[in-house]
């Protein structure tokens, strides 16, 4: 009888050493999140990203599609009618000027890319690599020498485009572009040039012996914008 | 759950601890269906396999040496022979017990047979 208890008691202090152990491991490992399950998260994310980028994708083939067909909609429209003939040239010039159409003609072709030198040689290693603040000077300078139109990596710049720094690369229209940066500008090429002058934005650049280079091109073609225009609170004033 | 937490870096010793008690629990159980089972052994197994474990890991992270995975490897390598003996006696176990009712039905068919040929 005395025995019996022994072992019962004994059994039982095992029991509970063990449901003990297993419990108190399983709770620490569940707060504590092990690389295991880290991983395991990271790729399900990277795959949903995936997956976004996917619909993204084809939403945008999708997007392309109906502006043609609205294009061809409109042109046999206004085939027989002279006002709406005028009225959709009307459009056409708007859509160029506020970057909705692919536009080509003479300007230069500015690229901008990381210093190839090793970044332990330098005192500022930030120095050696374009900023989002070199390429919104650039822009600046090519506007105000009279760019008609302007892209970054084939990212147009239209009015509500801002250049944000988003990390190792920039944020342009909500898309991210990286390094080497191919400017392309429409507009007079020799006035355009000037951005090569002694002493100008590019000559700074080059000084921080980040490569920037400038070509002057009698046929550059600068793509449409691809996003959506929202003008939610800017009302026209009527008279 | 409500149990309570450790620190993260011991419980990579509480982790080997479960493992190790858990290999006593299944040589147990075996030792139990070979009836040779015996309470101070298993007892003592227990708890020591578990510390024993405990200052092996704690020595080889001293020594920058992976002891724990050693440790891992026979524990769990026993637990499926373990596990294999275990299964056999269940599995005969249950054979046995199916040959059994199959032979007590084809009786009981035989015996009715018998009884329809007498009537």
């Amino acid at each position: 009888m005395q025995n019996k208890k022994v072992v019962a008691i004994v059994l039982g202090v095992m029991c509970f050493a063990l449901t003990a152990g297993i419990c108190i491991q399983i709770r620490t490992v569940q707060a504590t999140n092990s690389s295991v399950s880290n991983n395991y998260e990271e790729n399900n994310l990277r795959a949903e990203v995936l997956r976004y980028k996917e619909r993204y994708d084809n939403k945008v083939e999708d997007l392309a599609n109906a502006e043609e067909e609205l294009e061809k909609e409109r042109e046999s429209a206004t085939k027989n009618d002279t006002a709406l003939k005028e009225k959709e040239e009307d459009i056409l010039e708007g859509n160029k000027i506020i970057g909705l159409t692919e536009v080509t003609g003479p300007g230069v072709i500015v690229t901008l890319s990381d210093s190839k030198k090793d970044a332990s040689s330098s005192l500022d290693p930030s120095s050696l690599l374009v900023h989002d603040t070199d390429v919104l000077s650039v822009i600046n300078e090519l506007k105000n020498a009279g760019a008609e139109a302007i892209s970054i990596n084939d990212q147009r710049i239209i009015p509500t485009t801002g250049i944000i720094c988003g990390g190792n690369i920039i944020d342009i229209n909500g898309e991210k572009v990286g390094a080497p940066f191919e400017i392309k500008a429409i507009g007079l090429p020799e006035q355009l040039a000037a951005l090569d002058r002694p002493g100008g934005y590019l000559e700074l650049l080059r000084s921080y012996s980040v490569e920037a280079n400038l070509e002057k091109s009698n046929n550059i073609t600068i793509p449409k914008y691809t996003g959506t225009i929202t003008y939610e609170y800017a009302k026209a004033i009527e008279d | 759950m409500n149990a309570p937490m450790i620190s993260y870096t011991y419980s990579s010793y509480l982790a080997i601890a479960v493992v190790a008690a858990l290999d006593s629990v299944f040589g147990g159980i075996t030792s139990v269906i070979n009836k040779n089972f015996d309470l101070k052994i298993f007892a003592t197994g227990f708890f020591g396999n578990a510390i024993l474990a405990i200052l092996l890991t704690i020595l080889g992270q001293r020594l920058n040496v992976d002891i724990y995975l050693a440790a891992i490897v026979v524990f769990v390598g026993r637990m499926f022979v373990n596990l294999a003996i275990i299964r056999r006696y269940f599995v005969d176990k249950w054979s046995r017990k199916f040959e059994k009712i199959k032979n007590s039905r084809t009786k009981k068919e035989q015996t009715a047979e018998t009884k329809v040929e007498e009537n």
